[in-house]
C-alpha cells in the first residue's frame, strides 16, 4: 500500500470508481471499503493518541513490521469510527505478541478466526456488542473493528488467500469476528480481571478459533447436564483440540449463565468441571485414526483432554438474555504454536 | 523455510523442503526476508497420511536433490 488510489483516477471525487479502484489493486476483503481521505486518517491516529510512523508491531518470523499509520489507513478502510482506534490498536498489538505465533494460524490450512474479545468501560462507550446476537452482525464497532483486523492482515501482512493465508476452507469469521463480554449480566468477575487487570481498565484478547459450535440445552435446570453436552462438543474427535490441547474458549449465553450463576457454581468449578469432562480415550482416537498406530491394552483407560488444564479453559459471557445455546470455539491450534493474548487498551 | 533461510544467513549450509501446493507461499516468505530467489526444494503432496516406509522412500527420491542444493547453496550456478 504505497500508491495512493486516487492519483490513478480520471475522477477521484467519484466514491463508487474509487471503491472499484481499491478492488483492482486487491486491497478489500472481498466487500466494498472506505476509501480513506486524509483527514479521516489522521483523526483515526489522533484517537489513537499515535504519530503516523510509530511502531505498533513486528512480526518476527515474518520479517514484518506494522505502522501506525497502516493500520489507520485499514480501519478507516474497515469502516471504523476514530473512537474504536485504540481498540483496533490493542487488537494488533496482541496479534503481534510473540506469544501468539502469528505466522501459524494466519498462515495454516486450519484457516483460523481471529476472534477480538474486548473487555471493560471501552466496550459499552463504544458500541460493541455482547448482547443479542453477539457474534452476529448489526453492529458498527463488532463489524468494524474485526475488520480492521483482518484488513490489516491483508494489507500490511500481506497474508492473502493462496500465499501466506493457505486456510483449506477458512471461515466467515475470517470478515470480522468481534464482541465483548457481558459484563454486567456475567455471574463472575470478567476476563480481564481474571487476567490480573483492574476491572475500570479495557483490554482486548485475541484468540485463534477454528469455528465456532453452538451448544443447545433448554430441558436441563442443572449445571452438570448443560456441562456435559459443552464437553461433549468441546472433545468431538474431528477436533484439533483433542489432539492439540489448545486454549478453549467457552462462552455462556443469558440463560445458560444465569442458569451457571443460580446454583452457585464459581468460574473454576465450571471450567474444571468441563477439562475433567472434555475429554476422549486413546483408543477412540486410534480408531478413528487421529492418532496413529494400533490399539494397545489399557488404551480404553488412557484419556486426552480437550485443553491443558482448567486454566485454559477460558470462560466469557455473551450473548441475548433469551435462549438456551452458549457455545464452545475450538482452538486453531495447540499450547506449542501459539497462546492466547490479552492487551491493554491505551485510551490518549 | 524460515529455519532454511536463517540458517543460510548464518552461512550454515541448508535444504528447505516443501511440499508442492506451498510454492507461492514459500516464495512470499522468501521475499518477506529479502531473497526471492531463494531456492528451495519440492515434493508430491500430501505426506502427513503417509507411512514410515512411503516417508523414507519419499527421502530416498529427493536426497541427491539435497546434496546437490547444499553443495550448490543459494547462489547462482
Amino acid at each position: 500500500m504505497t500508491t495512493t488510489a486516487a492519483s490513478h483516477l480520471s475522477d477521484p471525487s467519484d466514491p463508487a470508481a474509487l471503491i472499484e479502484t481499491y478492488y483492482e489493486r486487491g486491497w478489500t476483503d472481498g466487500l466494498p471499503v472506505v476509501p480513506p481521505s486524509r483527514g479521516a486518517i489522521e483523526a483515526m491516529l489522533a484517537a489513537g493518541g499515535l504519530r503516523a510512523s510509530d511502531l505498533l508491531g513486528v512480526i518476527d518470523t515474518r520479517n514484518q513490521r506494522i505502522l501506525a499509520d497502516k493500520v489507520a489507513i485499514n480501519a478507516v478502510m474497515a469502516g471504523c469510527k476514530p473512537e474504536y482506534m485504540p481498540v483496533v490498536v490493542a487488537a494488533i498489538k496482541g496479534l503481534s505478541h510473540p506469544d501468539f505465533h502469528y505466522h501459524g494460524p494466519a498462515t495454516s490450512t486450519g484457516g483460523s478466526n481471529i476472534v477480538v474479545i474486548v473487555n471493560g468501560p471501552i466496550a459499552q462507550r463504544i458500541g460493541v456488542n455482547a448482547k443479542d446476537n453477539a457474534f452476529g452482525p448489526g453492529f458498527r464497532a463488532n463489524a468494524t473493528i474485526g475488520r480492521a483486523v483482518r484488513l490489516v492482515m491483508m494489507n500490511v501482512l500481506n497474508t492473502r488467500p493462496g500465499g501466506l493465508d493457505r486456510s483449506a476452507l477458512g471461515t466467515p469469521g475470517k470478515y470480522s469476528f468481534c464482541f465483548a463480554e457481558n459484563e454486567a449480566e456475567s455471574p463472575w468477575e470478567p476476563f480481564h480481571v481474571e487476567r490480573g487487570f483492574k476491572r475500570e481498565q479495557s483490554t482486548v484478547t485475541i484468540y485463534a478459533a477454528e469455528g465456532v459450535i453452538q451448544v443447545s440445552n433448554g430441558i436441563s435446570n442443572r449445571p452438570e447436564p448443560l456441562l456435559q453436552g459443552m464437553a461433549d462438543a468441546m472433545a468431538n474427535l474431528g477436533s484439533r483440540n483433542i489432539t492439540g490441547q489448545g486454549d478453549y474458549v467457552v462462552v455462556f449465553a443469558g440463560e445458560h449463565s444465569a442458569l451457571l450463576g443460580k446454583s452457585g457454581w464459581s468460574k473454576k468449578q465450571v471450567k474444571q468441571y468441563l477439562y475433567d469432562h472434555a475429554r476422549r480415550t486413546l483408543a477412540d482416537l486410534k480408531r478413528v485414526e487421529r492418532l496413529p498406530g494400533p490399539s494397545e491394552p489399557g488404551d480404553e483407560n488412557r484419556w486426552l483432554h480437550a485443553t491443558e488444564s482448567w486454566e485454559t479453559v477460558l470462560v466469557f459471557c455473551a450473548g441475548g438474555a433469551v435462549g438456551t445455546k452458549s457455545a464452545c470455539l475450538p482452538a486453531w491450534g495447540s499450547p506449542k504454536s501459539g497462546r492466547t493474548v490479552t492487551t491493554l487498551v491505551v485510551e490518549p | 523455510m524460515l529455519d532454511g533461510i536463517l540458517l543460510e544467513k548464518a552461512g550454515i549450509p541448508a535444504v528447505s523442503i516443501i511440499t508442492e501446493p506451498f510454492r507461492p507461499t514459500g516464495k512470499e516468505m522468501a521475499t518477506n526476508w529479502g531473497v526471492p530467489e531463494y531456492r528451495f526444494l519440492e515434493m508430491r503432496h500430501p505426506i502427513s497420511n503417509l507411512t514410515e516406509a512411503q516417508l523414507d522412500a519419499r527421502a530416498d527420491a529427493i536426497i541427491d536433490q539435497v546434496l546437490w542444493l547444499l553443495k550448490t547453496g543459494q547462489a547462482p550456478e
